[in-house]
């Protein structure tokens, strides 16, 4: 997918530039219209876990409805106006998480490695960036596994009421952490045997411009 | 090149991982390090790359360590680890979600080698290890060779003058274990060392020079490996199977009900040309039976599991667990009748004690039991496997070895009527090997039926009273262990005879697609 290969700092300065529209955007009536832009953009390119994401943004635009409706109604608002109002602020956030789960989901570590080393930022800022853009995914994976594993083991996690699901979807949380020390300190040994060092810039094996290569072609077998 | 002399690490809970260890290796030699799981292979390793006491201090470490001539303390980082390279035994700890050309680029990128320069080590690399087809994956998405095999290159990306191998074999197929010796070859032919540990020295035999045993932390001496292939008695004092072992003879047990019942199973999961991964599967699993299951890396294996444990969805075929139809039971339902054991126990393990997984696996719940025959049924399986003193550990405080026992531990005692054991490790060892003898016995005695799934093509002739043979997500042969492998499915999958049968018997001989299986040379 093309747009999958955009460099990582235009695809973030591009989903700021989403994000400030959605946030200036005076009432419902444009943000609701661009919510669905950017839903129906995550679509059409195919995004990784888009179901997963449209479950979350359900529950989100949920719990901020009602949330910011019972709010405003205390507060004398007529009930429409509160729900208007809330509406607006639920597709505020449904663009702004859209907009950054598309460069989450789209950018590699790997290419955020080489968008960072290309542009010859400090080795510190290349690392923070490619570990958290690149280890969400990972750690949500390992999160499904830790689910299977529950359910491999027999625990019923599934075919029981919301609440208890949730509790059970909490008691991963343990496991999790304990996955994702391991995962750091795995990550901090291989930084140190394969060279990473915070004093020396690095280069990268990637040809950098508007699109970050994806893969060496085969006809660098003659250069 | 590497010299260690006199060298002690204890990690300061009881005896030391390694304990008055002496080795050392020359420029081109290539060495294997032998022992059993816990001998404290990896430990010794780790020395030997400098990890320790470069990046992990132990508590107690004493002796020298030194790398042409000079305390590696003293060396600079970037200078040590270019010169020594490690691909460790979980090879996922050293790859994350890069892609292939990255990886094997991540050691030149970070001492900014010029891009072009990088982009043909790449290429090299990719052509001499045979990775070729892998450009653009991402390295998790590999199978286990495959990502071995990645790994191997990153490793050799900054061309070393030494390569440690931390049980390079693990996980691999026959075929895909051929391969890493076949390349292993190619790279001895210059100057590089090569530093190799296992638990199976028939697997790296051909590749390495000599061979130091390693047993509770000692090490023997190296010694050219022809003095030591044909000795049973060292590898047996070292607590290792000994590498030209005949078969061992097998207990039988009394056949009953059919306890696993699949038919025409189809897996919606599909591979890269559209075809399902597993299509028209047909097994039964009757009590007192222990069937094998082997297969290429990527056969389907994994899939096959986790379509009956209700992991994978499947779009056709019925499933029966102890007579009951199991097709429409939640995955939590199926898990009670069916134990799975990982190769790694730390994917299942969620418990916050070691009792408490043994009480979970009889209970299916994380709350503490008040039942007192359910403790004291936990408290006799970790009596069982040796775990008794572990009782209050966190599962994840254990040694691997340790967290392999504990999943042996909860299968004995939840009784579940089938257990799926995936490419147990802890058969490689003597000890090891008794403690899956003993879970097999008790399972087997009690009724129930174990199912094998493995690489370890002795394991699977000495524990197996019937094999399956999965091939392009069918089953291709289903029959017994003693007609396997000169049977047709085994001669597809173009591996070499295991071990024991010994040059030019069996494996495919006579049977159609199988001709030319004795071409291969036997590990």
């Amino acid at each position: 997918m093309l747009f999958y290969n955009v460099n990582f700092f235009i695809k973030l300065a591009v989903a700021f530039l989403i994000m400030l529209a959605a946030w200036l955007a005076p009432d419902w009536r444009y943000g609701v219209p661009l919510s669905a832009l950017m839903l129906v953009f995550l679509a059409v390119t195919n995004v990784p876990g888009l179901r997963g994401y449209l479950k979350g943004a359900v529950l989100l635009v949920t719990l901020v409805i009602a949330s910011w409706m019972l709010n405003l109604t205390l507060q004398g608002h007529a009930v429409f106006d509160s729900f208007q109002i809330a509406l607006g602020m639920a597709a505020r956030l449904v663009t702004t998480t859209a907009a950054f789960y598309f460069v989450m989901e789209t950018s590699s570590p790997g290419s955020i490695l080489a968008a960072a080393s290309a542009a010859r930022m400090p080795p510190v800022v290349t690392l923070v960036l490619s570990l958290t853009f690149g280890i969400i995914p990972m750690l949500r994976e390992d999160f499904e596994r830790i689910a299977d594993a529950q359910r491999a083991r027999g625990m019923e996690i599934d075919n029981v009421p919301f609440p208890v699901r949730l509790k059970f979807s909490l008691a991963r949380g343990l496991p999790l952490l304990v996955q994702a020390i391991r995962m750091a300190h795995a990550i901090s040994i291989s930084l140190s045997i394969y060279g990473f060092d915070m004093k020396h810039k690095r280069t990268t094996w990637r040809n950098v411009g508007l699109m970050v290569e994806p893969m060496l072609p085969i006809k660098d077998r003659n250069p | 090149m590497l010299s260690i002399r006199n060298l002690d690490i204890g990690f300061g809970s009881g005896d030391l991982a390694v304990s008055k260890a002496s080795l050392h290796i020359a420029a081109g030699q290539r060495l294997a390090v032998c022992g059993a799981a816990g001998s404290g292979k990896t430990t010794l390793l780790h020395a030997a790359a400098g990890i320790i006491p470069r990046l992990v201090r132990p508590p107690v470490i004493s002796g020298e360590i030194e790398l042409d001539g000079k305390p590696i303390t003293t060396i600079a980082k970037d200078d040590l680890f270019t010169a020594i390279s490690l691909v460790s035994q979980n090879v996922e700890d050293q790859v994350w979600d890069l892609s292939v050309e990255d990886l094997i680029a991540f050691p030149l990128e970070n001492r900014a080698v010029a891009k072009a320069d990088i982009r043909a080590r790449i290429e090299s690399l990719l052509v001499e290890l045979e990775l070729e087809p892998l450009r653009g994956r991402r390295v998790l998405t590999l199978s286990g060779g495959e990502r071995r095999m990645v790994a191997i290159a990153a490793a050799l990306a900054a061309s070393p003058r030494l390569l440690v191998l931390d049980e390079p074999t693990t996980g691999l197929d026959p075929a895909a274990r051929q391969r890493l010796v076949r390349i292993l070859h190619k790279l001895g032919s210059d100057q590089l060392a090569i530093l190799i540990s296992e638990q199976d020295p028939a697997a790296i035999a051909d590749v390495v020079d000599d061979i130091a045993l390693l047993q509770s932390g000692a090490l023997t001496p190296a010694v050219p490996k022809a003095a030591l292939m044909d000795k049973p008695q060292p590898w047996i004092e070292a607590g290792i199977l000994p590498p030209h072992r005949g078969r061992q003879p097998r207990k039988t047990y009394a056949e009953g009900a059919t306890l696993l019942s699949i038919a025409g199973l189809k897996t919606q999961l599909a591979r890269r040309d559209g075809r399902p991964v597993l299509e028209s599967i047909d097994l039964e699993i009757k009590a007192g039976e222990t069937v094998g299951l082997i297969g290429r890396n990527g056969a389907g294996k994994t899939t096959l599991f986790q379509s009956v444990l209700g992991l994978a969805k499947v779009t056709a075929g019925t499933l029966s667990i102890e007579g009951q139809d199991a097709s429409k039971w939640t995955p939590a339902r199926r898990a009670r009748s069916v134990a799975y054991l990982p190769q790694n126990m730390r994917r299942i393990l969620f418990n916050m004690t070691v009792q408490q997984e043994v009480t979970f696996a009889i209970t299916a719940s994380p709350a503490i039991p008040k039942d007192p025959a359910v403790v004291d049924t936990a408290l006799a399986a970790l009596e069982k496997y040796g775990l008794s003193s572990f009782r209050e550990a966190n599962p994840f405080a254990l040694s691997t070895r340790q967290q392999a026992l504990l999943g042996l531990a909860c299968a004995d005692a939840a009784g579940s009527a089938v257990a799926i054991l995936d490419e147990p490790l802890l058969a490689r060892d003597g000890q090891g090997r008794r403690m899956l003898d003993l879970f097999l016995d008790s399972t087997l005695s009690a009724g129930r039926a174990v199912m094998i799934i493995s690489h370890d093509l002795e394991l699977i002739a000495d524990a197996a009273s019937r094999v399956l043979v999965l091939d392009r997500g069918a089953i291709t042969f289903d029959g017994s262990v003693d007609d396997v492998w000169d049977s047709a499915g085994y001669g597809a999958l173009n591996w070499p005879a295991p071990a024991f049968m010994g040059v030019g018997q069996g494996a495919g001989q006579g049977a159609g697609q199988g001709a030319g299986k004795t071409d291969h040379a036997v590990l």
